[in-house]
């Protein structure tokens, strides 16, 4: 049995735990009372809020039950927010607006993280060169109490090709940004506090992950100090599972790749505390044509996995699991009505009971991005309503950050004009509307929400034993097995779209015969910034000429021998671009064999 | 009528094959062959692998923007070669080509761009409107020891379904007599990684020998009704390279794990004097599969690969190669049940005293030190 096939009977068996305790609260009067008792508790400690017209509302609504049979099957099953297994929320008080001075009972819990406060939007972001981004970030967060950036690369970037490779002058700045060095990291976070609470980062990169990441660190080093390290807050995606069963932007083989990845996070956990080094993704895994119960049980076996790996090299779950976080896509499928939920809880059983993970291990911190793959060209001002439902249904599953689409996207990296609105969409839900600011837990719990959620508990479980009978995840990847399940779903998914059995409005109904094409205006790098980046590439290259060449003899000698890759990256992108050092990396451990 | 071979990829730095993948399977329900490159392709690669190919068009599918770009390099490159005739680029790239980026790439030469919302049928229509009369003629001995030429005389080979060409279509016999190329032969199940370990063997060839040495790949997929799918390229790394020539069949309706023309194909690749190597790989076959003849071997040397769960000892009795092999593979030797396999495979060859070579591989791991070991049997 793989550590997969120990979370599958973990769960199993927390299924029974909580029929245990819902018969026992019913037929054991004294542990009956001592739920009574402890419902009472938590219901005197929930404060009021006074909402705008005057209405007075509790901080957290709990579902109207006395009977402790009922009680207990909450506690247990759901959890209050912020409590195992998390179905209900991973904090108290998330999208609450602060207590009024006036709330009664115990203050505490909305105190208890600081995270609680900041406003989930983050918006993703990256065009060009790194001082449009940078640009554009400033743009986006100037309303923002924290600055919360997400960061897009471009194609080269994410290979870790150089700006000045052959045949990739075209797509330089495109679709993301392009970096190539340390020095262009510092361009594309400048005039940012990074090392300040309120500033938090994200990279959205997974093969080259660990040196763009030493760039980042050798970037704010530069600028605030060589004890940044510990302060430095925000998230980088390096999953590369996900890679190699979906989105296909590996550069290494799996194993050295794992490798350079639990290097990474081995150090982060370490020197940089606030730091997530690995976002565990499913969005580009829905986003290529996985259903929605696909999504979960691929990122959370993934998620397991490597937990897994990480343990093996002795690393400890207690270190590292508070520093995992993870991404899911959310769209109109009614699954998504309870889809996060679900993995939170799952992941909550298994690190608790299989890899014995405190609480802090426990808990899924998600960021939720609304879904790309339901946008379309046809009659695209829809995109607005579409990604609106999908950031209800995202707030819904209590994520902890949000990006939401612009409607644009089908076209073209998204314009200033879109970008504000998709930002605005999310803060006339939060802070616009009542809905999620005055009370935790107002949509949640309804019958259908219910039966979804455990009808999509048991259809995770069941991919869970499909894998586990494969090996393992690594094993069913050998397979091919996730990513031919992933792309007969794509298929059948288009198939659908194109038989009209699934609507999809303006392009298989309702669609508007005057309309023909949209007129949007399309974001491209010109060809003057994509020669610029090739000369500032070149310029370091021949600057740091003789350096070069010493250091990448040097990240050889500790990829060989078995050390720190990363750590020894924070020195060598001082003098080395992601090209070189992908190169030399690719000379040592070999590339990754593209599976179709 | 021969079914339209047409080469379709994802541009480089674009790792986006969800809509490829759809309509590459579209097209092959449709009786077209599709070689597939895969995705972070660069254009050189492309243009390659369509002139190896001999495909009268390449299908892009590109959404990471730079696509007028990218376009443009194919063209050049593809002018450079005199190509007769020349092959057509066709793409698509959901909404992120606006029809003002296709009339530029119209005026440079692209065929046909597809926008947001085709049908896939309307695609398949397209394709074989515009694509089923081409006429492939000899290429002028001008072109002699080109790829094109080579890749042409394959082509008509294919067309004439293995029959001996015309006085006309002969290659000249070369001024190199003593250059013969050694031909090798892998076979075994599907999924057992022949691709993977022909790819290796490229590069051990590529770093140990001359620059001005070559290898050839023939390369086997079955045919799916009268498409297929030949994706063997989309796997390989190493094999993108100027010194490998390569060309995947589709085997036609043939059984038995070649195509009708295979002989002939090799023929052409064997006296054209071009190769030190020829890698000959079949389509994944059964237990009594014996591609390579028996008596009269079409290859110098007959590899079986197989994977360590065949399913019990007495499946091996089953397999014919077991007999014919000159050395049989364990690939995949990091899997459970490799050991017994090794020692079941020993048990199985001892009585043909032949004294066939047996090895473990494990392909997909860089320096492989079996995939070292069978380099230096084959070719040492």
């Amino acid at each position: 049995m793989t550590s997969l096939g120990q979370v599958i009977f973990a769960a199993e068996n927390y299924r029974r735990f909580v029929s245990e305790q819902v018969l026992k609260a019913r037929t054991d009067a004294e542990f009956g009372e001592k739920v009574l008792q402890r419902w009472r508790e938590e219901k005197a400690k929930i404060g009021v809020t006074i909402t705008p017209t005057g209405l007075p509302l509790p901080r957290l609504a709990l579902p109207d039950v006395d009977e402790p049979g009922e009680i207990a099957r909450f506690l247990c099953a759901e959890g209050l927010p912020g409590e195992f297994p998390f179905l209900t929320a991973a904090y108290p008080e998330q999208y609450l607006e602060p207590a009024a001075t006036a709330s009664k009972g115990n203050g505490n819990r909305q105190n208890e993280d600081t995270r609680v406060s900041e406003e989930p939007t983050r918006l993703f972001a990256g065009f060009g060169l790194a001082e449009d981004t940078n640009a554009r970030f400033h743009y986006l967060s100037r309303n923002q109490r924290s600055k919360r950036l997400s960061t897009a690369f471009d194609g080269p970037t994410l290979y870790g090709v150089g700006a000045g490779a052959d045949g990739v002058f075209g797509k330089i700045g495109e679709g993301g940004v392009a970096i190539d060095t340390v020095e262009d990291m510092e361009r594309l976070y400048a005039g940012f506090e990074l090392d300040q609470p309120d500033v938090s980062v994200s990279m959205t990169i997974s093969g080259p992950a660990p040196i763009l990441m030493a760039m980042y660190l050798a970037a704010a080093k530069r600028r605030f100090g060589p004890d940044v390290g510990p302060k430095l807050r925000g998230t980088v995606q390096a999953d590369v599972l996900k890679e190699v069963q979906a989105q296909n932007e590996l550069i290494f083989p799996i194993e050295p790749s794992l490798r350079f990845l639990a290097d990474m996070v081995d150090y982060c956990s370490g020197e940089m505390s606030r730091w997530y080094p690995i976002s565990i993704s499913g969005y580009h895994i829905a986003e290529a044509g996985a259903t929605p119960v696909q999504q979960a049980a691929y990122t959370l076996s993934n998620g397991f996995a490597y937990v897994d790996y990480f343990r093996n090299r002795g690393m400890e779950v207690n270190v590292f699991g508070p520093r995992l976080s993870f991404f899911l896509d959310c769209g109109l499928d009614v699954e998504y009505l309870a889809l996060a939920r679900v993995c939170r809880k799952i992941w909550a059983i298994g690190m608790r009971d299989v890899f014995a993970g405190d609480k802090r291990a426990q808990i899924l911190k998600l960021h939720t991005q609304t879904s790309g793959r339901s946008l379309i060209a046809a009659d695209w001002r829809n995109n607005l309503t579409r990604t609106a439902l999908e950031l209800m249904l995202a707030c819904m599953n209590a994520t902890n950050s949000c990006h939401s689409n612009s409607a644009d996207e089908p076209f073209t990296t998204p314009s200033a004009e879109y970008a504000r609105y998709a930002a605005h969409a999310q803060a006339i839900l939060l802070e616009e509307s009542g809905l999620f600011k005055h009370m935790m837990n107002t949509l949640p719990g309804s019958p259908g929400m219910k039966v979804i959620g455990n009808a999509v508990e048991e259809a995770i479980l069941e991919e869970f034993r499909e894998i586990e009978q494969q090996g393992g995840v690594i094993g069913a990847i050998e397979r091919r097995y996730q990513r031919s399940q992933i792309q007969a779903s794509g298929h059948k998914l288009e198939r659908q779209i194109y038989d009209g059995v699934r609507p999809v409005i303006g392009l298989n109904r309702y669609k508007d015969p005057a309309e023909d094409w949209p007129e949007v205006s399309m974001s491209r790098t010109p060809k003057e910034k994509k020669q610029l980046q090739q000369e500032r590439l070149h310029a370091f290259e021949k600057r740091h000429a003789k350096e070069s060449e010493r250091c990448l003899d040097r990240l050889s000698n500790v990829v060989e021998s078995g050390g720190n890759v990363f750590e020894e990256l924070t020195l060598t992108v001082e003098h080395c671009s992601l090209g070189q050092i992908t190169e030399r990396l690719c000379e040592i451990v070999g590339k990754f064999r593209p599976m179709v | 009528m021969h079914p339209i071979r047409i080469l379709t990829a994802v541009p480089i730095c674009d790792g986006h094959d969800s809509a490829i993948n759809t309509i590459n399977l579209e097209f092959i329900h449709h009786g077209i062959e599709v070689i597939y490159l895969g995705y972070h392709r660069s254009a050189k690669d492309i243009v390659r692998a369509a002139i190896q190919e001999d495909v009268v068009a390449i299908g892009l599918s590109t959404y990471n923007g730079g696509h007028i770009e990218f376009f443009d390099e194919l063209v050049d490159r593809l002018e450079k070669h005199r190509l007769a005739p020349p092959i057509k680029l066709f793409g698509g790239g959901g909404g992120t080509i606006t029809h003002e980026d296709a009339e530029i790439m119209y005026a440079r030469g692209v065929d046909r761009i597809f926008f947001a919302g085709t049908p896939l049928e309307e695609m398949v229509k397209y394709l074989k409107a515009a694509y089923c009369d081409v006429i492939q003629s000899p290429y002028d001995f001008a072109f002699v020891g080109s790829d094109q030429f080579l890749a042409r005389q394959i082509t008509l080979a294919e067309s004439r379904n293995g029959c001996v060409p015309e006085a006309s279509e002969t290659v000249p016999t070369s001024n190199n007599p003593d250059r013969t190329a050694k031909v090798i032969g892998l076979t075994g199940p599907g999924g057992v990684g022949k691709t993977t370990l022909i790819d290796e063997l490229v590069l051990r060839f590529l770093r140990s020998h001359p620059e001005d040495q070559r290898v050839a790949i023939l390369s086997h997929d079955p045919s799916i009704g009268s498409g297929a799918l030949l994706g063997d390229r989309a796997t390989m790394i190493y094999s993108q390279n100027d010194r490998v020539f390569m060309r995947s069949v589709a085997t036609r309706g043939m059984m038995g794990g070649l195509s009708v023309s295979t002989s002939q194909s090799l023929k052409i690749l064997i006296e054209s004097n071009l190769f030190e190597i020829i890698f000959l790989e079949t389509v994944g076959t059964g237990q009594e599969a014996i591609p390579f003849g028996n008596e009269e071997s079409l290859v110098d040397k007959a590899v079986l690969v197989m994977p360590p769960d065949y399913g019990g000892r007495l499946q091996l009795q089953k397999i014919a190669m077991f007999d014919v092999a000159d050395v049989i593979v364990v690939n995949k030797s990091d899997l459970r049940g490799a050991r017994t396999a090794l020692a079941e495979i020993e048990s199985r060859i001892r009585t043909n005293r032949k004294g066939q070579g047996l090895l473990r591989t494990q392909a997909n791991r860089h320096r492989d030190a079996g995939v070292d070991e069978l380099f230096e049997l084959l070719l040492g």
